[in-house]
């Protein structure tokens, strides 16, 4: 089986594991491995934004030179804000000179302190930003193939509808992640159509959620989603789907104070892209950690199992 | 929950120019830090318009950039701004003028972390919120918001 370098971040294995687990199920069924990296660190979650904090690159770029010197030239990974920092710092590495000559120095002093991996007898090579960083969601659209993800379906979501939610750090800053058009982008429009799906089309969805707001401004972040949520619910969704751990805090745990501050407001149950996946290819709900979820996702799974019956396509 | 109906945030205080101020250079170490060219910003607004937060915040973002431009650092290191922007990029990817505003408020609170004026410590946290919080929301707030 095909196997991909696969950066799996700090929330993956541990508040998000249900994120990682329903990712690695899918893209067993798609038939591709997600390999995690023998040996990785927390990336910083935010890149530093001026020249003077070179520091904060080390760790990123650590991780991307691991990569390149297992051989390969492709790293995956899921949450949105590894994503953007692994990006952007591979983006300054490769397109300015200092930056990648002073983070080259950092590694290179590092690399004789780091007796926990197996060392190989070679001259030290600078990175120079060769590893390419791709979203699951990009990978699934541009390796996989979104045709072959439909022909691969044994459950098909048909009459579901769903609210795709993009969020900030996916898409932004455009001229270093170049995914998709930040103000119109069409990647997980086009993904849940995949899934037999119906995407739902509502003007909040790049909008951001508050990010990190939510644990030193709370209130904010509840005024902005509860502005999402109810966008996608009178544009008539029936469920939102996402691909970042905080957005997915935000938007579906933080229901509960947004139903203290709003009367009017009704939940929606909110899915990471991966749990649709895996179960429009056949994986079972039990293993979808459906339990971690505050708003209950009941309603969402007995309309797909009414429109596709016990057995799913044959 | 904050009562605020109107759109508009609360006006900005009079600021008061003087030859000391303007020309202490901390514009020149807000352009160096951010590697932006605060005077290619002509005040369209088109950030403030397009910001999620606009409504939370005490100084809006042209506003911030044009204070920037007037190196009035007092005003922009208090404003309560810097600690309600979530740096989503919204008024990066719509600046016309194509700059990195985010990356103005990101070196501007860089500065006013280094002059001291912290936000968010650990000490401040919920401790149900930290025990549920996803990593890179933790992360994030005390890599943005604290020395």
């Amino acid at each position: 089986m095909a196997k991909v370098a696969y950066y799996p971040g700090c929330a993956l294995k541990d508040r998000s594991s249900h994120l990682d687990r329903s990712a690695r199920d899918a893209t067993l069924k798609l038939g591709f491995e997600l390999d995690e990296l023998p040996t990785w660190t927390c990336c910083g979650a935010v890149p530093p934004v001026s020249e003077e904090r070179v520091m904060n690159l080390v760790a990123p770029s650590r991780i991307l030179k691991d990569v390149r010197d297992s051989g390969r030239d492709v790293l995956v990974t899921i949450c949105d804000f590894c994503y953007n920092t692994l990006k952007r710092t591979n983006y300054s590495i490769r397109n300015n000179e200092i930056t990648r000559r002073r983070v080259n120095a950092f590694l290179a002093d590092d690399e004789p302190e780091r007796d926990y991996i197996e060392k190989k007898e070679e001259q030290w090579v600078d990175y120079t930003g060769d590893v390419r960083v791709v979203h699951l969601m990009e990978y699934l659209r541009d390796e996989v193939g979104y045709d072959a993800i439909n022909r691969n379906l044994t459950r098909p979501l048909e009459g579901l509808k769903i609210a795709p939610y993009y969020g900030c750090v996916m898409l932004r800053p455009q001229n270093e992640i170049q995914l998709d058009d930040p103000e119109n982008p069409a990647i997980i429009e086009d993904f849940v159509s995949a899934l037999g799906a119906d995407p739902v089309s509502y003007p909040y969805r790049t909008e951001c959620c508050g990010s990190y707001l939510s644990v030193s401004s709370p209130d904010a972040s509840t005024r902005l989603c509860y502005r999402i949520l109810t966008s996608a619910q009178k544009h008539g969704a029936d469920a939102m789907v996402i691909s970042c751990p905080l957005c997915f805090y935000n938007l579906d745990s933080r229901q509960k104070a947004i139903a203290e501050s709003y009367p009017d407001f009704k939940q929606i149950p909110v899915f990471y892209f991966t749990q649709l996946l895996s179960l429009a290819l056949g994986v079972e709900e039990g293993r979808q950690g459906f339990d971690r979820h505050f708003v209950d996702v009941a309603p969402v799974l007995d309309m797909i199992r009414e429109k596709t019956g016990k057995g799913g396509r044959e | 929950m904050n009562e605020k109906t109107g759109l508009a945030p609360p006006k900005s205080p009079p600021v008061r120019l003087t030859r000391e101020t303007v020309g202490a250079g901390f514009k020149k170490r807000v352009n160096e830090l951010s590697g932006e060219n605060l005077d290619a910003c002509y005040q369209c607004g088109n950030c403030s318009s397009g910001c999620p937060l606009a409504q939370e915040m005490d100084i809006l973002p042209n506003r911030i950039m044009r204070l920037a431009q007037l190196g009035l650092k007092n005003e922009l290191i208090y404003s309560q701004t810097l600690w309600i922007c979530a740096s989503c990029f919204q008024c990066t990817v719509r600046c016309p003028k194509g700059i990195d505003i985010q990356g103005v408020m990101d070196t501007l609170r860089q500065i006013a972390l280094e002059e001291g004026v912290d936000h968010f410590g650990p000490d401040q946290i919920d401790p149900g919120q930290a025990s549920t919080v996803p990593q890179p929301g933790l992360v994030g707030v005390y890599r943005k918001l604290s020395t």
